[in-house]
């Protein structure tokens, strides 16, 4: 499995840029090659593109939905145009006004798109749904009745001095490819990076996005801005290409058009969004020749979103599903000519670690209530540096409430709790996982839609080099880095996010019962990682689990929780012979 | 004066919203679905039963009316019945999120499908109900006002009884919490949640006859309408239905007032926006995860 070689990010990096190059120069020729009427309307499948790769990353990547994509150009046309047109600044910027008035739309819509996102960050997509389909209206109706700045009569000059006849319509489609290449560049930089593994997270997870360290608002927000920006983008360009512009180019039901049409190709992706920008454009086009209504085209959208939904699939994702599977299939035969390579456990048991008799975590007096419910009563409990201390009890005695509690997922418990010596009262959950508290979870909320090592890369916090992340994923026998999440089993996920908040080097990672849905073997070699990671990682270990044999055979402390209380606290053998642990796990399992 | 009158100008489509937000809440309470094609259904079966006039034109007026009026709801409930099979079939363990990215699909389609079936022009679809009911010295309160406040708690407390008080509400609330759960107890899931879409496009189309064209002049903008109605269910979480009618009153009072001061017009479209923000800001005091644990 592990046959990645550590170069291929490296040589990655140049693969976007060559297609970039080649995508302009494949440009120039259909530019000035094609017929007037073709280039004119490869422009506005361009200004699609655009449009669907900035909803691509809101609807695709982030998982929201997002309804009001055309507002945000209309916003940008109308902010373009009326620096164009009210302001002195065209004599100031001279050729380049264009470009300069572009970014400056852009940065304003996305700043709108930060105030309408605000409200809506902190729920559900559903909210974001209704919020920007009233911001679609609205702004649809407030543009009906005050007009764009150039009020029909006034052209707005193209950049560079490009005429607005058919021979400025190919230099300027020219334009609208760089325009695009770069954009397009830009997002797939950003989705490669820790922002967009954040956004890739958030969209599976808010809970996970938290506990690597990373703020849901900021990754929502982020997301929502950025896609405000390249909307504005687009309304620019729109003006650029046709120079007069009214609202019936920004109309709601566009807006709705290019959500479904993000969901159906799956826009996040960069070729999917030109295959969408292709699909709104032509087909109206085609249905143009046949002098079929133009709504067809939105009907047969709609249809396909529906299917795209029901199937929970899209095209970009099924072409690359598919192309994966082909390829691990060649792969697994050459593996299997090599003969097995399946890497053999040869490390000898580890002993079970010794800590260095300093306080990490001391949690004084944490009571839990919900309503009249006391999930959690007084618990007090001390975690050694260096140790691994097992924290069991019946089902419902309070184990991952008091997880939440400590992760900063439950802000109104009382009692307090220090990490070495810091408070932790007050923090957010992310804010406490970069102070050097870590959880994992019982579900399983390690996004599917990320590669192996891009996940590691995204809870590391950007932390770990590729060679701590092979070592983590190989101290713990995961996959390789650049086999996708989505084909790897639910057991092995779990591991692969033990291995990926190790690889982070917390101070303490909470695991809440890491093995469940693991063979009777992969417990053992699992039991056997585990005492060795304190010392590995140097990291302080509190797992939650109910398989006796394991905590027994990694723990040298055990605490004992029953409704809410702490029972027993101590020794391992002490604790697990004491009479009234016993008696509190009886007819639970009689292993004692 | 004039702000009073305009208050009771905006009763009238405030009720209509207080409506279409109870119609909303309960949808999202039973099938976890936030339903933005809810107007679009009862407008789709509206304009299409009045393609039926040419047809009836042999029989007496009042025949005429009532069995337009059930076209525009057989046509309703079908349309929204087959939305809620397809929820039914393959979305039933979906998020809430993706079971409402369907209904935006089905919205795109019905807003298309109008267009080009009944095009952008003003139709004449007569309300079933004309003219107003009480007059106090030069305001009006209109009948189709009345009538869509008295729908909106009626469908309210009719629900809140059935679900409250009924086996049938007991089984409502078992598929919406826990599908699977309720599926193996041997409740028939699907027929349930289908028949609640039935019978809110049954209602929504009833509605639609009953308005007719006095609250927007052609279907797509009338479709919209859905809009201030998502505002009014916020006020209420989508959860509390006199919340949600309250919510849809203060939307249609807060933009009635505002008709009195002309030059604010451009604001009036900005008011269910306001009251959503409001009320998303107001809901977000405190600290929400996406999933329980």
């Amino acid at each position: 499995m592990s046959l990645a070689s550590p170069a291929r990010p490296a040589n990655r990096a140049w693969i976007p840029l060559v297609f970039a190059l080649v995508a302009i120069a494949l440009g120039a020729v259909f530019g000035f090659g094609m017929p007037a009427y073709v280039v004119f309307v490869s422009t506005s499948v361009l200004v699609a593109m655009v449009s669907l790769l900035g909803l691509g990353i809101v609807t695709g990547t982030a998982g929201m939905i997002a309804l009001c994509q055309l507002s945000f150009a209309s916003i940008g046309a109308w902010i373009l145009e009326f620096l164009y047109l009210k302001t002195p600044l065209p004599a100031v910027f001279g050729a380049v006004s264009f470009l300069v008035f572009m970014l400056i739309a852009g940065l304003i819509t996305a700043v709108l798109g930060l105030v309408i996102g605000l409200p809506a960050l902190r729920l559900r997509g559903v909210n974001l749904a209704v919020i920007t389909l009233g911001v679609a209206a609205a702004v649809d109706t407030t543009v009906q009745q005050i007009g764009f700045p150039d009020q029909s009569f006034a052209h707005i000059p193209r950049p560079f001095g490009l005429s607005s006849d058919p021979t400025g319509d190919r230099g300027y489609f020219l334009f609208a490819v760089i325009v695009t290449v770069l954009v397009a560049l830009a997002i797939n930089a950003l989705q490669g990076s820790r922002i967009g593994a954040a956004w890739k997270s958030v969209a599976f997870s808010e809970r996970g996005t938290a506990s690597a360290g990373k703020s849901v608002r900021t990754a929502k927000l982020s997301a929502f801005a950025l896609s405000a920006f390249v909307g504005g983008i687009a309304g620019c360009l729109i003006v650029g290409q046709i120079t007069q512009v009214n609202y019936l180019t920004f109309t709601p039901i566009n807006s709705l058009g290019l959500y479904v049409l993000s969901i159906v190709v799956g826009s996040q992706l960069i070729d999917m969004a030109l295959f969408g920008g292709i699909l709104f454009v032509v087909i109206p086009e085609i249905l143009k020749q046949f002098r079929v209504p133009l709504e067809w085209s939105s009907v047969a959208f709609g249809v396909l979103g529906i299917q795209a939904l029901t199937s929970n699939s899209n095209l970009g994702t099924g072409v690359r599903t598919a192309l994966f599977r082909r390829r691990r299939l060649r792969e697994a035969a050459r593996v299997e000519a090599a003969g097995d390579v399946a890497a053999v456990e040869t490390v000898a048991e580890a002993p079970i670690p010794v800590g260095t008799g300093r306080p990490l975590l001391v949690v004084e007096h944490l009571t839990v209530e919900f309503g009249a419910v006391k999930a959690l009563t007084d618990v007090s409990l001390t975690v050694e540096e260096g140790t691994i201390l097992g924290l069991i009890g019946p089902n419902g005695a309070g184990k991952s409430t008091f997880v939440d509690a400590i992760g900063g997922f439950l802000p109104h418990h009382t009692g307090t709790a220090t990490l070495n010596g810091q408070a932790l009262n007050g923090l957010a959950p992310h804010q406490r996982a970069r102070a050097g508290l870590r959880r994992t979870f019982q579900q399983d909320r390690v996004p599917p839609t990320m590669t192996v090592g891009a996940y590691l890369r995204f809870v590391t916090r950007g932390k770990a080099d590729p060679a701590a992340i092979a070592d983590a994923l190989t101290f713990f026998g995961c996959p390789d880095a650049s086999i996708p999440l989505s084909v790897v089993d639910v057991g092995t996920r779990r591991l692969v996010e033990v291995a990926a908040n190790l690889a982070a080097r917390p101070q303490l990672l909470l695991l809440d019962e890491p093995a469940a849905g693991l063979s009777h073997d992969e417990h053992l070699a699992f039991a056997n990682r585990l005492r060795r990671a304190p010392e590995h990682f140097g990291t302080t270990i509190l797992i939650i689990e109910h398989d006796l044999d394991l905590v027994r055979s990694v723990c040298s402390r055990i605490t004992v929780l029953n409704f809410g209380e702490v029972l027993a606290s101590g020794d391992r053998a002490e604790v697990l012979n004491d009479p009234k642990v016993v008696s509190a796990y009886m007819g639970e399992t009689e292993m004692l | 004066m004039n702000i009073i009158f305009a208050l009771v100008v905006g009763f009238s489509s405030g009720a209509l919203y207080a409506l279409i937000g109870v119609g909303l809440t309960l949808m999202s309470v039973l099938t976890r679905v936030i339903n933005f094609s809810l107007v679009a259904v009862g407008v789709f079966g509206a304009y299409l039963s009045i393609r039926s006039a040419p047809l009836l034109a042999s029989l007496p007026p009042g025949a005429q009316v009532a069995i337009t009026v059930v076209i525009a709801v057989l046509v309703a409930a079908v349309v929204s019945g087959v939305l809620g099979w397809i929820e039914a079939t393959w979305l039933s363990e979906a998020t809430t999120t993706a079971r409402s990215a369907v209904t935006v699909a089905s919205l795109l389609m019905l807003i298309s499908l109008s267009f080009i079936l009944f095009g952008s022009q003003p139709q004449p679809l007569r309300p079933l109900l004309v003219g107003p009911a009480v007059i106090i010295g030069e305001v009006a309160v209109t009948k189709v006002g009345v009538a869509m406040l008295v729908a909106a708690i009626v469908v309210g407390l009719l629900t809140w009884i059935i679900v409250k008080h009924s086996p049938l509400g007991i089984r409502l609330r078992a598929i919406s919490d826990r599908q699977t759960a309720a599926e193996l107890l041997g409740v028939n899931v699907k027929a349930l949640q289908v028949s609640v879409w039935v019978a809110m496009g049954a209602v929504m189309g009833l509605c639609v006859s009953i308005i007719g064209n006095t609250a927007a002049a052609d279907a797509a903008s009338m479709i919209t309408l859905v809009i201030p109605g998502t505002a009014a269910a916020l006020v209420g979480a989508f959860k509390n239905i006199p919340l949600t009618i309250v919510g849809g009153l203060v939307v249609g009072a807060l933009q009635g007032a505002l008709t009195a001061f002309p030059s604010t017009t451009q604001l009036r479209d900005w008011i269910p926006i306001l009251v959503i923000v409001l009320f998303l800001l107001w809901n977000q005091r405190k600290e929400v995860w996406d999933v329980a644990r």
